[in-house]
């Protein structure tokens, strides 16, 4: 029944595009006239020892991509598409993916390596295909070494691709049992031998019986330990990568062994090649990375439980491993801070030592001083530039105590080299040291100010010039810039910085016009760090900034003049459009937000949402994100009058409300429908019939991206608080929606963190829909109609807190939907309230919390459910 | 797979334009649902108090809580928790270093929210504290937004609290009032009408001092704005700056320029909380000043008026409006003779309203329409008891034409007062008692007695209505027995073929009649005794025997 498909598969990869195109659409049409015969024909051809080894590893390509896609929605029409076929003829590709196994032919086995594991996939969560597992393991023992290899490679797919809940704890033995063995000195074949340490990295998330188990364990990392001593630098790669898994996911089992660890590690990183020396300092970072995590929940109260206790690893390695990591900063690369892609033992090293210094604290700070009184003044650049980077790593984790007087000394020196150090590499590294003091050590919650009245000017001043250095340098010192202005955005109504902010305004503005903006991300820096200026700025420069608005809408109005452009020019236009749409949000919500400055800002408002309908009309097929967010600023500062702007924007709202491929723009669509519902009010009324019906199609797609899922439910409530009872044609399709989302999130059962904290979002998304479906029926004659979803409603707070998972910002929205259904239902919903199970016990706890918001909100509720009661 | 892994982190030195762009998008986020949370904030708040009683003491201060949860001993942790919060306060004023303004908000936060909570805020405990100062110095001009708003708020709950504590705010007076002006960002200007409300509500010595220092000019400024909540806070705050009983204030506001038109066009928008608090203005305007009443009753006013009272169903609407209608009838005779005119539309609208308003549950609504009926088809019966406002003073009867009585009497309310006359509680009572006696008279030319209307009398006598006023009669309360006499004395002198007095003794209404006769009333006395000797004297009941 399979057909001969070799020629057209030869075809497809020719290079003579007419010839490719035809064979292309042959497949297509193949595939769509017959698919059972189609993947038969393909699984014959991967199998066919005489087949030329192009069109055999086309055919396991097309195998595979039948089988799997990214795109969830494709993924699940793919796996139904596979369960639907015909038993027999699955049967018969199986067994043609596993006989290609034993190919000699490296591509044919390792594509049908991938193959299989994408059928398993699909295939043991159904309980299908019970032998697989048992047939690949009969492989290992066999004689040809490439079989052996391709079975190992197998088997790691497999547990790449499966959940480890589908598979026995029996045959999950047995797997890693081959696996290790493969992985073992006695293996004498390095293609075996690496094959099988790349599939232990994807099964140590299958192991965790065997990681609890003693012995099992001290084998495998005896095992793993070795191998990163393998003659074979690919093997001690993998070896390494096992062990960074290992310190992540078994943490709390490491004890035994971080004397070993700490040896192996420091020899690659100090002799191995480049390579592995990363993966050994990588494994120190995931170290840090655990630990930051434990002590973070600890929360400084060292009593609290937590599951996994802190083992302080790190601490005790300090005095090895500091020196290990400083010596690896003297291993720059000549021009890595032109590279934005850079990744080497020093910046390894430094990242690593940054880590080192927010899990420890003040303790790193004397390891790490006498390194940089060491070297800050030798003549040889590498040494100066280490000793500033070792000193830019650890200005997060240890206490301001520990750091202002280093600092203090320190802010001089760095001034000067920044000015005059000859080696353009060291003064990128100041620049951005001098950014690392300001973000941490400098600002209204530090106690002894770094920066005052006799140092701001010469800061400024020296920051500026840097400006006007190479662009890898001006870009650090706008960062510096940065987070100096950002440490006075809580300063009240005099800025130190108001004397100099024409200057900075000026010097940024000239640095986006700099030929060689665009290198380094310098453009960006300057942008970004002048949209932090105005938003720290005063009501002092409001005027000034006033004077920013004609400039930037006149760059803008420049972009969407410029005449045909080449794809790299566009993309150029296109990211420059970003960064002025950017600041003309940050300037419109600066200037929005006093009344006197909003007044005079009116006056551009009209040409502003021109040039940002012009953005959107120039890029055809999506809506920039940067202008969307721009104008939900402009409609918070225009309030009611925003409407004017409404024809034109609105289909412009409705491609972006559409817009799933590129979700964040749907996301911030859907934040800018929720700024236009708060300006406009009711007069958002003839919009919302569309907007509503883009919004239940978001919400019915699972091509959406999750993430913009609450965010929509919240757009419910800010449309229903705009609208009010007119809201109440949406209910019959709005709550039904709200409903079957507030039952799917109701229990976290099993869920992981990450699982959680979506939930939790979640929930607050829908609750901040009733709540403001209520608000907004409130005291309207048609509050009847909420009526019948009350008690579903009641039962969805019952179950979140029964469940005891959910998060401070859901328990304060929760509670204030309870008041808010009292509110609005009143004695309706008195009985009801009262024959809650848990609502009272609910309240008592919201009313009893630290956090005075939940608190508030308690009250209130407390207050609306009496008056609801005693009606 | 081994290939693709290679984890590679991002290096700490890191360029800043990655972290800002995200952090600047984070923030609008953020920002975004801060302004989220004040719109539902507010909407929360304003619901204080209205809910209540639903009279006319519309106060934002009663919470209306009567929760048991709170204890003494809670009570007097609060007052703890207060008076250090005043002393953080103090600190965070003196505080001049990094944060300042931080930890000022942060400590008005606190305060506010001690004031705000539970059904006895310890409002005493922070004044003894020293806070209202410390208040008074946040809002100074030039402070920061956030500042304001928490001053102002406390301020707010302080003034909800006993008179005595109100006055203490007297410092602030003229800092509130100032912030009220166009300077002011939109919830600034919001939270202090709130506040100066709360003052004005407090009594007319209060009111007069907010008067003499400009409140009104600012609150009126305020309602012609078009942010919904805005102008309700100021309407509100207006209707109690208003109050009187001097009329001065109430004409100062008739006269600020577009404050009508703004009247007007709130009274039309579909935001019933927004009308009610305008119609609350109207009904204060209506009750106190003529001035004010004839440009009001020019407009059109009362048709708004009138179509609200056919589309709402929500009775904190419905009173107010309600009332503003009686008012603009009683005060000016305009409007009985001009615009209530027998077969125009307005008045054809006006009853189906009003009876679909009786037909309502609540009492007091039930009474409003009542008057409204009574006052607007002519009240005949004397009735010189003051009764619960001064806008009901019925000394123009002029609006009681006959064809009123006849557009009354054959529509649908009739069935409808005949039940409430039986099964209302006492109070309805008597008002439909009103109504339905009045139904059966029409104006009497000079002084004589007023003229029967016989056909309606037959017929609601015959549908049972006399045991209703004779009930009234036994009432203790006086005005009661005496409109149940006079009814007695409509029936035994116009029920045809001199029927009445059997009816009247069947109903037991001789009884009635005959416990005056010691009564300390002396004018009750004299008609019970010379009803009683006109149609039951010696010679009554010969005929039968």
């Amino acid at each position: 029944m399979a057909m001969e498909v070799t020629q057209v598969l030869l075809n497809a990869q020719s290079v003579d595009s007419t010839v490719r195109k035809h064979a292309e659409e042959s497949l297509r049409q193949f595939q769509e006239q017959n698919l059972s015969v189609f993947l038969l024909s393909l699984s014959g051809e991967l199998a066919g020892e005489d087949k030329p080894v192009d069109s055999r590893k086309l055919a396991g390509l097309i195998l595979k991509n039948a089988l799997d896609a990214k795109e969830q929605h494709r993924k699940y029409e793919l796996v139904q598409r596979w369960l639907a076929l015909d038993m027999g003829v699955k049967t018969q590709i199986k067994a043609c993916l596993l006989q290609t196994l034993s190919s000699p032919v490296h591509d044919a086995h390792s594509t049908a390596s991938q193959v299989i594991a994408k059928v398993a996939a699909i295939e043991l969560p159904q309980k299908q295909w019970p032998e697989l597992i048992g047939s690949l393991l009969s492989n290992i023992h066999q004689v040809p070494a490439h079989v052996k290899q391709a079975t190992l490679e197998t088997l790691g797919y497999l547990c790449e691709e499966v959940s480890p809940d589908v598979v026995d704890q029996d045959q999950v033995n047995k797997i890693l049992t081959a696996v290790v063995q493969g992985m073992n000195a006695n293996e004498v074949n390095n293609d075996v031998r690496l094959a099988a340490t790349r599939a232990l990295y994807n099964a140590l998330g299958f192991s965790h019986a065997n990681f609890s188990n003693d012995m099992e364990r001290d084998y495998i990392m005896r095992v793993v330990c070795e191998a990163t001593l393998c003659p074979d630098v690919k093997i001690r790669q993998a070896a390494f990568e096992c062990l960074v898994s290992i310190a992540s996911t078994y943490y709390e089992k490491l004890a035994p062994y971080i004397q070993e660890i700490f040896n192996i590690t420091a020899k690659a990183v100090r002799e191995d090649e480049e390579p592995v020396a990363l993966q050994a300092i990588e494994l120190w970072s995931s170290i840090c990375d655990e630990e930051i995590d434990i002590l973070e929940e600890y929360g400084g109260d060292f009593t609290a439980d937590s599951d996994v206790p802190c083992y302080y690893f790190i601490k005790q390695a300090l005095p090895a491993l500091v020196p290990m990591l400083l010596e690896t900063l003297l291993k720059q690369e000549e021009d890595q801070d032109l590279d934005e892609g850079a990744w080497n033992l020093a910046m390894a090293g430094g990242t690593c030592l940054g880590l080192v210094a927010r899990t420890v604290g003040d303790d790193i700070v004397p390891l790490v001083m006498p390194f940089i009184e060491e070297n800050i003044t030798k003549p040889d650049w590498r040494q100066r530039e280490a000793a500033t980077y070792a000193f830019g790593s650890i200005l997060e984790g240890p206490s301001p105590d520990k750091l202002t007087s280093i600092v203090n000394v320190a802010l001089n020196f760095m001034l000067t080299a920044l000015t005059n150090d000859p080696n353009s590499h060291v003064k990128d590294t100041t620049a951005w040291t001098l950014g690392r003091i300001f973000e941490f050590l400098h600002g209204s919650t530090v106690e002894t100010p770094i920066i005052t009245p006799a140092n701001c000017q010469q800061i400024v001043t020296v920051l500026l010039q840097s400006m006007n250095d190479a662009p890898n340098v001006a870009e650090k010192a706008c960062g510096a810039l940065y987070f100096l202005v950002q440490g006075y955005e809580d300063i009240g109504s005099t800025s130190p910085i108001t004397p100099f902010f024409q200057e900075i305004v000026k010097s940024l503005l000239h640095v986006t016009d700099r030929e060689d903006a665009g290198e380094s991300r310098l453009r960006t820096a300057a942008y970004e760090t002048l949209n932090e200026v105005v938003r720290c700025s005063t009501d002092e420069t409001a005027s000034m900034v006033l004077q920013l608005v004609p400039i930037i809408m006149t760059k803008l109005h420049q972009t969407l003049e410029a005449e045909k452009l080449s794809s790299d020019g566009r993309e150029k236009q296109n990211e420059l459009q970003g960064l002025l749409c950017g600041c003309l949000q940050v300037i419109t919500q600066k200037l929005g937000a006093s009344e006197p400055a909003k007044y005079a800002f009116m006056q551009f408002a009209d040409q502003i949402m021109n040039l940002f309908l012009r953005v959107f009309a120039c890029r055809s097929a999506t809506v920039h994100e940067e202008a969307m967010l721009a104008i939900g600023a402009v409609a918070h500062a225009t309030g009611p009058d925003f409407a004017k702007y409404m024809p034109e924007l609105y289909k412009y709202l409705e491609m972006g409300l559409q817009n799933f491929e590129e979700y964040q723009v749907c996301a911030v669509t859907v934040g800018v429908v929720g700024d236009i519902c708060r300006a406009l009010d009711d007069k958002v009324l003839p919009y919302c019939d569309g907007i509503m019906t883009q919004l239940l199609k978001d919400l019915s797609s699972n091509q959406l991206h999750r993430s913009v899922k609450p965010p929509i439910f919240s757009c419910f409530g800010d449309i229903a608080l705009a609208i009010g009872e007119n809201f109440e044609k949406y209910l019959m399709y709005a709550m039904p929606m709200l409903q079957s989302a507030a039952e799917l999130s109701a229990h976290t059962s099993g869920a992981d963190d990450e699982m959680i904290e979506y939930t939790n979002l979640l929930r607050n998304g829908i609750l901040e829909a009733y709540s403001g479906i209520f608000q907004g029926f409130k005291n309207s004659p048609k509050t009847q109609l909420l009526i019948p979803y009350a008690p579903h409603i009641l039962q969805f707070l019952d179950s979140i807190y029964m469940e005891k998972d959910m998060d401070d910002v859901v328990m304060k929205t929760a509670i204030g939907v309870l008041g808010d259904l009292a509110d609005t239902l009143g004695s309706n919903a008195g009985s009801l309230i009262q024959q809650s199970l848990s609502c009272k016990d609910f309240l008592n706890e919201c009313l009893s919390s630290d956090d005075h918001l939940i608190k508030e909100s308690a009250e209130w509720a407390k207050m609306a459910i009496t008056r609801a009661i005693s009606v | 797979m081994a290939d693709e892994i290679t984890p590679r982190r991002d290096p700490i030195k890191s360029s800043v334009g990655n972290v800002a762009a995200q952090r600047r998008r984070q923030h609008a986020i953020t920002v975004a649902k801060e302004r989220r949370e004040a719109v539902v904030r507010t909407k929360r708040l304003c619901r204080v108090g209205v809910g209540g009683g639903g009279d006319d003491q519309l106060t934002y201060d009663d919470d209306g809580d009567g929760g048991d949860m709170m204890i003494d001993a809670e009570q007097s942790i609060l007052e703890a928790q207060t008076c250090s919060a005043v002393q953080d306060l103090q600190l965070a004023m003196l505080f001049q270093g990094k944060g300042a303004m931080q930890k000022r908000v942060a400590a008005l936060r606190e305060v506010r929210r001690l004031l705000s909570r539970s059904e006895f805020p310890p409002i005493e405990a922070a004044i003894k504290a020293g806070a209202i100062p410390l208040l008074v110095q946040c809002l100074s001009f030039g402070s920061p937004e956030e500042q304001l708003l928490e001053a102002a708020w406390c301020m707010t709950n302080i003034a909800a609290g006993k008179p005595e504590e109100t006055k203490e705010l007297l410092p602030a007076l003229p800092l509130l009032i100032a912030h009220l002006g166009e300077k002011s960002s939109l919830p600034v200007a919001e939270q202090c009408s709130w506040a100066v409300g709360n003052v004005a509500g407090e009594g007319e010595e209060l009111r007069n001092i907010l008067l003499s220092q400009g409140a009104l000019p600012s609150l009126a400024r305020m309602m012609l704005r078009n942010k919904g909540s805005t102008v309700r806070t100021a309407a509100w705050a207006l209707s109690n700056l208003i109050k009187g009983p001097d009329p001065k204030a109430a004409t100062e506001l008739i006269r600020v320029d577009g404050v009508l038109e703004a009247i007007l066009q709130h009274l039309k928008k579909a935001d019933e909380e927004l009308a009610t608090e305008v119609a609350w203005v109207v009904v204060y305007l209506s009750a106190l000043s003529h001035v004010a009443t004839s440009m009001l009753v020019k407009s059109d006013l009362l048709q708004i008026l009138v179509e609200r009272l056919g589309m709402s169903n929500s009775l904190q609407l419905l009173i107010p409006v309600l009332r503003s209608i009686g008012n603009l009838v009683a005060g000016d005779a305009h409007v009985a003779s001009t615009v209530l005119v027998i077969g125009q539309s307005i008045t054809d609208s006006i009853l189906p309203a009003l009876i679909k308003c009786l037909e309502s549950e609540h009492r007091v609504m039930k009474k409003v329409c009542l008057l409204l009926l009574q006052h607007e088809f002519g009240l005949v019966l004397t009735r010189n008891a003051s009764m619960q406002e001064a806008a009901w003073v019925l000394s123009n009867i002029a609006a009681g034409s006959v064809e009123h009585k006849k557009l009354v009497y054959s529509s649908e309310a009739v069935p409808l007062l005949l039940r409430l006359l039986v099964t209302a509680p006492f109070d309805i009572r008597k008002e439909v008692a009103y109504v339905v006696g009045n139904l059966c008279v029409a104006p009497s030319e000079g002084s004589g007695r007023p003229k029967l209307i016989a056909d309606h009398l037959v017929f609601l006598v015959s549908k049972g209505c006399l045991p209703g006023f004779i009930d009234l009669v036994r009432s203790a309360d006086i005005e009661a027995a005496k409109l149940g006499l006079q009814f007695i004395e409509l029936v035994l002198r116009g029920m045809p073929n001199g029927s009445g007095p059997k009816l009247v003794e069947k109903a037991d209404g001789i009884d009635a009649m005959e416990r005056f006769q010691f009564h300390e009333n002396e004018e009750l006395r004299c008609m019970a005794t010379k009803l009683v000797d006109k149609y039951f004297g010696v010679d009554y009941g010969v005929d039968d025997e």
